[in-house]
C-alpha cells in the first residue's frame, strides 16, 4: 500500500512539476510575457527554481512516506498531500510575483458575429448522458444481484490497506455512492454546458466541454467501481489508480487539443487577475475565460452566476453525509 | 455561405466602448448589410463575446434604438427596423462632415500613413458611398 501511495504522490508530483509546460508560451506561471521569454535567463530560471522546490518535496514526501512508522501512516499520508500541495501553490504564487515586472499587456481588438443563429452543441456533447447511464446501469446490477452483496462490508480502508470501517447492507449503504457520484456528474454536466453558452466563441471552447464531459465520466466510474465493490471486492487499490486512468490520458490530451487549436491568447485585462489565479472582471460579461495558469477555463468571480455554480458544488458536498453511509 | 456581419472593437482604442459598438453597427446598416428585419445578438451574447459589461451593449443598442435604426421590445431581440432618413438642408452639412474627416486624416498623418496610402482608403470609400 506504501508504494501504491508514492506512486500517486509521485504522479501528483509530475503533474504540478509539469505546470510551465501547461499553459501557452505567452503566459508563464500565470505572467503574460513574450512567447520567447521562456528561453531568457530570467523564465529559464523561474521554471528551475519551481520544479527543484516541487521535486525536493515530493522526494521528502515518499521518504516520509517509506520511513514513517504504521501507527503514523495515516497522519503522515494526509500531511505530505497537504505539503505537496501548499509547495506548489506558494512556489507557484512566489514565481509569479517574481515575474509580475516583467508582465505585457497583451490588447487585441475584438471581434462579435451578429447571428442569433442559436449556439448548437458539438455533437459528442450527447455523450453527457454516459455517467448517469454507467451509474443506473450499477443500480440496476446492484438490485439483481441484492442477495449476493454481503450483509456486512467495508466502506473505509486505512492507509496500510486495511478496512477500517464496515456498514450493514442497507437502501442506503448499497446505493449511497451512486447518487452521491449522479450529483456530481449533474454538477458537472451543469458546469460543462455553463461553460459552453458563458464563454466567447472559439476553437478551445469545444476542448473545454470535452474536459468537462471527461470528468464527468471520471467522476462516474469512480463511484460506480465504489458501488459495486462489496459484490465483486475490487482490490482498494484498483479502485484507487483508476482515475489515474482516466486523468493521464486525459491530460495529455487536453494539452495537446488546447494548443493545436491555434486561438490567440484572451486578451483579458492584467489588473483582473487576482492571486495570479482569480479573476474578477465587473466589465466582462463572459461567465467563463481562458486560465492563466494552465489549460482550460476559469469563471469570472465578478458574474454572480459563478457563485451559484459554487454554491450548487457547496451543496453537493454537504449532501454527502445524508445520502452516502 | 455568406459570413454574418462582424462587428470589432479596440479596447486599447482610447474611444469609448459604447461608442465603437454604435460607430460599427452604424456602418453595416448604412452599408446595408444590416437590413430591415434582421435579428441582432442579445445583450448577453453580444457583451460576452466583445469582453465589455452587459449595461455597455445595451447603452449602445438603446443608442442606435434612439437614432431609429432598431427596434427595443422589452423580452425581444433588437431588430433593424426601416428608417426614415431626415430630411438635411443642402451644405448646412458639409462644413461639419469636412471637420470631422481632416480631423481623422490629420490623427491618421499623425500615426505616420502616408497621404497616398489615405488618398487611396477615401477613393475606395467614395464607390462604396455611391454605390449605397
Amino acid at each position: 500500500m506504501r508504494l501504491v501511495l508514492c506512486a500517486v504522490y509521485i504522479f501528483i508530483g509530475a503533474l504540478v512539476f509539469a505546470i510551465p509546460n501547461m499553459t501557452r508560451r505567452e503566459l508563464l506561471f500565470a505572467v503574460p510575457v513574450p512567447p520567447d521569454f521562456r528561453e531568457s535567463g530570467a523564465g529559464r530560471n523561474a521554471i528551475s527554481t519551481f520544479r527543484a522546490t516541487i521535486a525536493a518535496a515530493v522526494l521528502a514526501g515518499v521518504c516520509a512516506l517509506l520511513l514513517s512508522p504504521a501507527r503514523l501512516l495515516g497522519a503522515t499520508m494526509v500531511a505530505v498531500w497537504i505539503a505537496i500541495f501548499l509547495t506548489g501553490g506558494i512556489s507557484f504564487y512566489w514565481q509569479n510575483r517574481r515575474l509580475a515586472p516583467a508582465a505585457v499587456q497583451y490588447t487585441r481588438p475584438r471581434e462579435a458575429e451578429l447571428t442569433v443563429a442559436p449556439e448548437e452543441l458539438p455533437r459528442f456533447a450527447w455523450l453527457a448522458a454516459g455517467p448517469f447511464v454507467i451509474l443506473a446501469a450499477a443500480a440496476r446490477w446492484l438490485y439483481l444481484n441484492w442477495d449476493r452483496i454481503p450483509a456486512r462490508f467495508p466502506t473505509h480502508w486505512g492507509p496500510s490497506g486495511q478496512p477500517d470501517h464496515w456498514v450493514e447492507r442497507t437502501t442506503k449503504a448499497v446505493y449511497g455512492p451512486l447518487f452521491f457520484g449522479a450529483e456530481l456528474c449533474a454538477w458537472f454536466m451543469i458546469m460543462a454546458l455553463a461553460g459552453w453558452f458563458g464563454s466567447r466563441r472559439s476553437r478551445s471552447r469545444s476542448v473545454m466541454l470535452g474536459g468537462m464531459m471527461a470528468a464527468e465520466y471520471l467522476v462516474g466510474l469512480l463511484f460506480a467501481l465504489i458501488a459495486v465493490q462489496p459484490l465483486l471486492g475490487i482490490p482498494i487499490w484498483v479502485i484507487a489508480l483508476a482515475p489515474m486512468a482516466i486523468l493521464i490520458p486525459l491530460v495529455v490530451v487536453l494539452i495537446n487539443k488546447m494548443s493545436e487549436s491555434g486561438t490567440p491568447l484572451d486578451p483579458t485585462p492584467n489588473e483582473c487577475w487576482k492571486g495570479a489565479i482569480i479573476y474578477y472582471n465587473p466589465n466582462d460579461a463572459a461567465l467563463f475565460v481562458e486560465k492563466r495558469d494552465g489549460m482550460g477555463y476559469t469563471l469570472n468571480f465578478a458574474n454572480s452566476w459563478s457563485w451559484v455554480l459554487l454554491l450548487g458544488l457547496a451543496l453537493v458536498i454537504a449532501s454527502a453525509p445524508f445520502v452516502v453511509k | 455561405m455568406a459570413q454574418n456581419p462582424r462587428i470589432r472593437i479596440d479596447p486599447a482604442s482610447g474611444v469609448s466602448v459604447v461608442r465603437q459598438i454604435a460607430d460599427s453597427l452604424r456602418v453595416l446598416l448604412v452599408e446595408g448589410q444590416l437590413v430591415p428585419g434582421t435579428a441582432l445578438p442579445s445583450v448577453r451574447r453580444l457583451a460576452t463575446e466583445l469582453g465589455v459589461h452587459f449595461n455597455t451593449a445595451a447603452e449602445a443598442y438603446r443608442q442606435m434604438a434612439a437614432e431609429g435604426w432598431l427596434d427595443l421590445k422589452h423580452g425581444r431581440r433588437a431588430v433593424v427596423v426601416p428608417r426614415v432618413v431626415p430630411a438635411v438642408r443642402n451644405g448646412a452639412w458639409t462644413e461639419d462632415f469636412r471637420n470631422r474627416l481632416r480631423g481623422m486624416v490629420a490623427q491618421m498623418r499623425s500615426r505616420g500613413i502616408s497621404a497616398a496610402s489615405i488618398a487611396t482608403e477615401l477613393r475606395a470609400m467614395a464607390k462604396v458611398v455611391k454605390k449605397s
